[in-house]
């Protein structure tokens, strides 16, 4: 028996059932998609077991992946599993089918789910670098209508995000990769599956005619939440992409992180690979750019 | 706290189970349903030994709340397995290539093996290893298990 056999749970079977127990303080309670992260902290007793847990598994409003426009919109129920074998993610957004391939194996990606991954705001959750390099937006929802917050704004601080008491995430608005750009994700952790990030990245960027048109640069695990490198950004666009400003881009993530010792690696060994990343996505577009123009 | 009751199909056959709703699956088969087959080795969802397949998909029996496996879910554990043409070819493989060592991981190993062949009959090498990158053995018996999933692959096609 574990304190799991204590508590107690609901499952409502329509988002708009889950929205009225989130709006009452009397029926509130934690909500619940896949269970991979908050079943091991109840289990173990990392976290204090809450007194009522709301289940979202199953709710038909959660699932989906569709494209809109120029813009993808993921259902916050999608698994991982979902992500990684969507054609119009595969197609649209590389970079985050790339990162959902990453997350823990198969038996976890089968249960996770992109909403979940957000709301655990972990620093190191893997989809994060992977939506922010999008630009895009997070829909979350109460009894009372919508509310639309840009991914970068969502993550707030360490394990904080813009979700009021009684708001759940209920879909993911992610402008597609545009022809001519490329996305790339990497991640680094102590062995390739199972294993929580010592840092990951992601970048989005259009290179013509060895100048760099438009660049989108992520980094995660190296701060309280995921970061854009905006001032970096700024600088790439519209310069040649030779040598000596792969360097200089080299310097400035160095000094944009600000990573920490913890359980899964050091400050400095994060700030050197963080680096290395960069410089790893720019040597690798910029190469694919060469070939294509000889 | 108020009980859950949910109708599954567990190794084919229809099972009534009412348990609190957040009891772990993996508790709920070794414990109220006697299916002491499935290990339970990290139960952080880490190790993979309590891998059962949950409407095809492998699946981490630590991890599930048993109120979220909806009424009509197909469960196959490993004791349903040797009821299966694929399940028994799964178990003379291992036993061929000595893929078995100490044991512990191989209820939830098979489980991915077994998974994996269901859905691609003639894997790479690197697709069998990435489908058991979420089953650990501590003897470090990998080679072998890649083996013995190649070798019941050949007996397949």
């Amino acid at each position: 028996m574990t304190r799991l056999d204590t508590m107690d749970c609901e499952f409502p079977e329509t988002l708009a059932d889950a929205l009225e127990l989130m709006a009452d303080d009397t029926t509130r309670g934690v909500p619940l998609s896949g269970g991979t992260d908050l079943m091991v902290q109840w289990a173990g007793g990392v976290v204090a077991a809450p007194q009522r847990v709301i289940s979202l598994a199953g709710l038909p409003e959660l699932k989906g992946i569709t494209l809109k426009d120029q813009c993808v919109v993921v259902g916050a129920g999608t698994t991982h599993a979902e992500l990684r074998a969507s054609e119009v993610i595969q197609a649209r957004l590389p970079a985050l089918a790339a990162a959902a391939a990453t997350v823990g194996a198969q038996q976890i990606q089968a249960r996770g789910t992109i909403g979940g991954n957000v709301a655990n705001a972990s620093p190191a959750g893997d989809l994060a670098p992977a939506l922010v390099i999008t630009g895009g937006a997070v829909v979350v929802a109460g009894v009372h209508g919508e509310r639309r917050v840009n991914l970068t704004d969502f993550f707030k601080g360490y394990r904080s995000i813009d979700l009021r008491a009684d708001e759940l995430i209920v879909r993911f608005e992610l402008p597609v990769n545009p022809d001519g750009s490329r996305e790339m994700f990497r991640k680094i952790g102590t062995r390739s599956a199972q294993a929580i990030s010592k840092i990951m990245a992601a970048c989005r960027i259009r290179i013509e005619d060895r100048t760099i048109r438009s660049v989108a640069l992520a980094v995660g695990s190296v701060a309280p939440t995921v970061i854009r490198l905006t001032e970096l950004e700024a600088w790439l666009t519209g310069r040649v992409c030779d040598e000596d400003t792969i360097a200089e881009a080299v310097r400035r993530t160095v000094s944009a992180v600000s990573p920490i010792d913890d359980i899964r690696s050091t400050a400095a060994y994060r700030e050197w690979v963080s680096g290395s990343m960069i410089r790893g996505f720019l040597d690798a577009f910029f190469n694919a750019e060469a070939r294509e123009r000889r | 706290m108020k009980e859950v009751t949910r109708k599954w199909i567990i190794n084919g056959k229809e099972r009534q189970v009412t348990c609190p709703p957040l009891r772990r699956l993996l508790d709920v088969l070794r414990e109220d349903l006697h299916l002491t087959g499935t290990k339970e080795g990290c139960g952080e969802g880490e190790c993979g030994a309590c891998t059962v397949l949950v409407n095809g998909d492998p699946v981490v029996s630590c991890l599930i709340p048993a109120g979220q496996v909806p009424d009509g879910a197909e469960i196959l554990t490993v004791e349903g397995l040797e009821e299966t043409d694929l399940g028994r070819l799964l178990q003379e493989a291992y036993l061929e290539k000595g893929a078995v060592q100490c044991g512990f991981c191989i209820p939830g190993m098979i489980m991915s093996s077994y998974a994996l062949l269901q859905r691609n009959a003639t894997p790479t090498e690197l697709e069998i290893r990435e489908a058991h990158a979420g089953n650990l053995c501590r003897c470090t018996g990998y080679v072998k298990i890649v083996e013995a999933v190649q070798y019941a692959a050949s007996k397949l096609s």
